[in-house]
This record gives structure tokens, sequence and C-alpha cells, in this order.
């Protein structure tokens, strides 16, 4: 009893409790959803059969419709380009204000954790600002494109089919740029300044210093910023929701929004289901390439 | 001494009240908010019937069929709740709710004969009555009066026909100062099937019927309305409240919605707005409109079918109240005394008639999505009306199993 107690306060047994601890958490939160969402995806379900495990077996028949619905493709290419210029941009942006942030002018901190407001308001509310922002009769963009003289008919952001995703694109790139350039600052701070003034000295200009030791030391932090950009844009609901509703005529829909929209509003839970489990596999791939960021970071 | 006499009190007021100990507790769920419609309904039907108390929970309004559909499969339904109307097939066809044929048929309060037929059909399903609306809404064409006077139209005749909804339009419309000549709601959610249904009714169609010459030359009007400008290319995307805004704000001279409206519409609008008749495909067409709103339905396995009925007459019989108070249409004629916004109330009243059922389906929601999808492709030009409704009754036709 004693040696048991002490294990527990101090030694493999207390060790144990806390690896149990966050094991079962992972397990109930986050296994058992998976789980079920697999095994949904191979069942026929509908609204009065969500509650029970004992449904009829569909084989991979979910996946066939799914494959073969006239929306799949259309809808694949357009999460490829969401996730592709969200993640890019985002990359892009956030790297030149992390640049920037660095020069540390008088305020630089303030401003740079002002960027961070942004990133933390819900979704949804950003998505409803874009949404007065991108309106295509009295949105804000459009009158100060008019009034510019940039402009002389008014763009339909939103109700546009050529436009209306690169519209959620652009409130999605504004969501995501705080928090990747927060990170890169963080990932640029670990650089030492000797680097740069032993290149400086060898007479290497901004751009070489950039490409030669910039770059090459962020590599980690880079692989990591985009493997998490890739996990949020495709978690990214919320805009879609506000802004468009992936329409008009799911231009802009995309799998997430898909998923949703067949659980939630035509209660086909099964291939909800599915496209859900095709996305994990995608997010998988990712979070491979992130721990295998974030293992180098630790030798490094 | 005193304790005792204070216990003995207690135990004479126990044994006195009997009803205590008979009292039926009956669970309501609605997508009301505290001081609304359900709310006031159990309140008013508690005080009047000691022996029933009805527990009123509030249930966001998406996420009341999944949560029925859930508590139903798991024994923790209620015993009364609210529906909306095309989804009462959907759980009747389920035999989840209770057929209240019989029960109807030996009331005095609820007479099936007086209800509109639209709200009706809403609640039948192969035969069996399952549930009672508690009040209906429709749309009905809502036209700036100050706007056709401007333009030198007279408002005392708003369009009639299809033909002259389209000349009115082009009449109205002034690009040039930001003014749509109508404005509707053709947004990819229940309602844009909402605000199209009417139209392909009064055509010859309906849900099970859509690919009739009738519904390609509506679609083929609403594309116009977009193409020309008529109407804004957001309507793609804007459901009605959002639409009805731009009408309040002087920017659309015309707009196609529901007295839910008006509330905000007294408010908002700076001129003078009149209520008309939706436009029928040409004189003498039937007329048709939509209905909205839900009904009180009780679940199939209640503990207390009487008095879950008795509660539901009870409903039924404040039908004259809900235009001035909660503002919903009645589902039955009567008579209202001194109405809220009379002119529309008239329209609507008489809108009410022709007001027509989404389904009957247990599909519904899949059978909605072709008909969103055939407005979709037609007015972004992805697809002529003809072929859009064509795979649209495609669809319809493997939804139904036909």
């Amino acid at each position: 009893m004693l040696r048991f107690n002490s294990t527990v306060r101090d030694g493999g047994g207390f060790d144990g409790a806390l690896v149990m601890m966050a094991l079962v958490y992972l397990v109930a939160f986050s296994a058992f959803p998976l789980v079920y969402n697999l095994v949904i995806s191979f069942q026929s379900v509908d609204l009065f059969t969500i509650a029970t495990f004992d449904r009829p077996f569909a084989g991979f028949q979910n996946y066939r419709e799914i494959v073969d619905d006239p929306l799949f493709w259309p809808i694949v290419r357009n999460t490829f380009i969401f996730v592709l210029l969200s993640v890019g941009g985002q990359l892009g942006i956030g790297f030149a204000l992390a640049l920037f942030f660095r020069m540390d002018f008088p305020g630089s901190t303030w401003l740079r954790g002002l960027f961070l407001a942004g990133w933390i308001m819900p979704g949804l509310v950003v998505g409803a600002i874009w949404g007065w922002i991108l309106a295509g009769d009295f949105g804000v963009l459009n009158w100060l494109l008019q009034s510019l003289g940039l402009s002389s008919q008014r763009i339909f952001w939103l109700s546009d089919p050529t436009i209306s995703l690169y519209s959620v694109i652009i409130a999605n790139i504004w969501l995501g740029t705080s928090f990747n350039m927060i990170l890169l600052s963080v990932g640029l701070s670990g650089i030492s300044k000797d680097l740069y003034e032993a290149a400086e000295l060898d007479g290497a200009d901004v751009w070489q210093r950039f490409w030669t030791i910039t770059l090459p030391m962020m590599r980690s932090t880079i692989g990591a910023i985009v493997s998490l950009g890739l996990i949020f844009t495709l978690q990214q609901f919320d805009l879609f929701a506000a802004i468009t509703s992936g329409g008009p005529n799911n231009s802009s829909n995309v799998a997430q929004y898909w998923a949703w929209d067949l659980s939630f509003r035509q209660y086909d839970f099964a291939r909800g289901a599915t496209i859900s489990v095709i996305m994990i596999i995608f997010v998988m791939l990712a979070s491979v390439v992130y721990v295998r960021s974030t293992r180098q970071e630790i030798r490094g | 001494m005193n304790i005792a006499r204070v216990m003995g009190v207690f135990t004479l007021a126990a044994l006195s009240t009997p009803a205590w100990a008979d009292q039926v507790t009956i669970n309501l769920w609605t997508i009301d908010r505290p001081g609304e419609y359900h709310y006031k309904m159990a309140e008013e039907f508690s005080a009047k019937n000691p022996d029933i108390k009805v527990n009123v929970r509030s249930v966001q309004f998406p996420d009341m069929v999944n949560e029925l559909a859930k508590a139903m499969a798991t024994g923790e339904a209620p015993d009364v709740t609210y529906i909306d109307n095309p989804d009462v097939a959907l759980f009747a066809s389920r035999k989840l709710l209770l057929d209240m044929k019989p029960l109807i048929d030996q009331s005095s309060v609820i007479k099936l004969d007086q209800i509109y037929p639209g709200p009706l059909a809403s609640v039948s399903y192969k035969g069996g009555v399952y549930g009672i609306p508690r009040g209906a809404n429709t749309i009905a064409l809502y036209y700036n009066a100050d706007l056709f006077k401007a333009a030198g139209l007279d408002p005392a005749k708003p369009p009639k026909t299809w033909d002259e909804l389209y000349a009115t339009a082009k009449k109205l419309n002034q690009p040039d100062k930001g003014v749509y000549g109508l404005a509707f709601s053709a947004a990819a959610s229940e309602e844009g099937t909402f605000q199209f249904l009417p139209w392909l009714q009064m055509a010859g169609g309906d849900y099970d019927k859509v690919n009739v010459p009738g519904g390609v030359k509506a679609l083929a009007l609403w594309k116009k309305f977009i193409d020309e400008g008529l109407a804004s290319k957001d309507t793609l995307i804007r459901g009605q409240w959002d639409s009805t805004g731009t009408f309040n704000a002087g920017n659309a001279a015309m707009d196609i919605s529901g007295p839910w409206e008006l509330p905000r519409m007294s408010k908002d609008a700076k001129f003078e707005y009149r209520v008309a008749l939706l436009p029928v495909p040409e004189e003498g067409a039937p007329r048709a409109s939509a209905l909205g709103e839900g009904d009180n339905v009780i679940v199939a396995n209640t503990k207390h079918p009487k008095e879950a009925f008795k509660f539901v007459e009870y409903m039924y019989e404040q039908m004259p109240r809900v235009w001035n108070e909660f503002g919903y249409m009645p589902a039955y004629p009567v008579k209202v005394d001194k109405p809220n916004y009379p002119q529309a109330y008239d329209v609507f009243n008489e809108s009410m008639k022709f007001a027509r059922n989404r389904g009957p389906s247990p599909d519904w929601a899949k059978i909605s999505k072709a008909i969103q999808t055939a407005i979709q492709t037609t007015l972004t030009g992805q697809s002529s009306p003809e072929n859009a409704l064509a795979a649209a009754q495609k669809s319809i036709d493997g939804i139904l199993g036909k």
C-alpha cells in the first residue's frame, strides 16, 4: 500500500496516471468520433437510425455515390483552389508582415499584437463583415472601387459564379494571415543576428541574405505553418456559411461545406460522413508533414 | 406544541389537494423564445387547467428536426412539439406522430373542414391528420406606391399577370439611382424553393411535376429579371429578409415576401408601401401562394395523449389572436377586429385561400434541393430552363421512386 502510494505520488505510477488521462481524453474525444464517422460511412444511415450502431452495412456504396455525384469533381477542384490560395496567401502575406515588424520601428510590437485581433474574432462574425464589404449592390468594396474610378460597374463578388470562391478566399486569407505572422515572427526571432552580420561583412545583399539565411533557417517553421494552415483551411466552415453558403450554384462549395449540407440539410448522414473520411485521409497526410517538421525543430 | 400544529396544517393541506398528486406534466418543444407564442399558450393553458402542467423548452429552428429525431430514437421526445410544415410528412411517414383524426372526429373545438386547404394538406398524410397548424404565412407582392406615382403608374393597379409584372419592373427600374424593379429570393436554400414553388403551381406544375411548360416559362422569366438587371444578381444568394431590406431602403420598387416583414417595414420604409396578390401567369389562371409557419403535433408514444390533445385544442381556439399578437396568418377564417396593418392583412388573408403545401413527402429536403439546383443552374446561365427542370424532374422521380 505504501509502495503504491509512493509510486502514484512520485514515480512510474504518477507518470502512468498522467499518460492515461491524456489517452482517455484522446480516445473519448478524438478516436471515438473518428471511428464512428468511419463506421457510418460504410452503413446506410438516416435521421432515425443515427442513435444506434445497428444499421445495414452498405459496403462502398456511399463512396461510389459520392464519386459519381456530378458535384464531386467541381467541389474537389474548388477545395483544392481554396486550400492552395488560402495557405499560399496567408503564408506569403504573413511572412512579409513578419519581416516588416522585425525592423523594430517604434510601436512595432503593439501593432503586431493588434493584428491578432482579427484572428481572435469568430469566423461567423468575420464572414458577416466580409459579406457586407463584398455585397454587390451596396458593398463597401464596390463603392471604393467605383469612387476611385477603378471599376465602372458593380462587381458581384458573392453572386457571380466565376468570382464567389475567390471572395471567400480573400476573407480566409485575411483571417489567417495574423496567425501565420505571429508564428513566423517567433521563428524569425530564433535566428541569430550574428549570421546576418557575418553575411553582411562578406558582402551579401538583402536578397542573398534572405535566400541563404532566412529561408533555410525557417524551413521547419514554414513546414509546420503550411501543414497547420492546411488543417485550418480544410476546417474552414463559418466563412462559407456566412458569406456565400457555397453558392451560387455550388460555385463556392467546398468539401467541408458539402459534408455539412448533406448531413444537416438533407439528413444524409452516411454521405456526409463519407466526405469527412476522405478529408480525414488528406488531413492525416498533412499531419505527417507537420509532425516531421516539428521533430526536426527539436533536433536542430 | 407549535411545531406539531404547523405539521398538522401541512398534512391537512397535502391531503386536501389531491390534484397535486394527479398533476400531469406535458413537455413541449418550440422554436419560440420566452414570451412568444408557445410560452404564452403554455402559461395560459396551465392557469386554466391546474391539473396539467406544460414544460416548455426552446430548440433552435434549424436544429429542430435533428433534435427531435434523436430524442425519438432514445425515447426522450416531448409530448407536444412544433414542426415546420414541410417536415410533418417526414415524421408522419415513420409513424412517429400521433394520428389525431380519431380525436378530432370527437372534438367539439377542431373542425377540419374549417381549415384552409393549404394548411390542412400540410398536416395530412395518407389519410391521417398528424398536426394542427398554429397559424400560417404566405407571400405576396409588396410595392412602393411613391415610386409607382413617380413613374407615372397607378398605385391602385398593381401588376396582375407575369407580363404586367415584367413590364412594371422595367418601368420602375432605375439603375442610375440604384433602384431595382423587383426584389425576391432565389437562394440555394429552402427560401428559394418557398418562393419559386407558387410560380410553378400557378403554371400547372407541383413539387412532383416540375418539368412542365409553365415551369419553364416561370424560370425563364426569373432569368430575365436577373439578366436584364431588373433584380440584383445578389438575388441568387440573398434570403427573403435581406432582399426585403433593400426594398425597405428604397433600392427596389417591388418585393416578394411574407407578412413577417411588416413590423420592420413599418419602421424602416420611408414611403407608402402596399401589398398585392402574387401575379398569375395570365388573366384567369389559377392562383397559388406559398405556405409557411408550422404545426402543433403530438408525438406518437406520448403517455398523455388526452391532455396533449386538450392543449392542442386550446391553441387552435386562439386562432383569432395570432395575427395581432404573434404576426401569423390565421389558418382558418376568423374574424379579426381591428387587424394590424389592415391593407396588408386583407391581401395576405385572401392569399391564404390559395396557399399550397410543399410536398407532402418524407424526403422533402432532397426534393427541395433538386428544385434549388434547377433555379441556380438556370440563373447562373449554366443550363437552360428546359434542361434544368428536366434534370430536376429526373432526380425528383428518383427520390419519389417513380
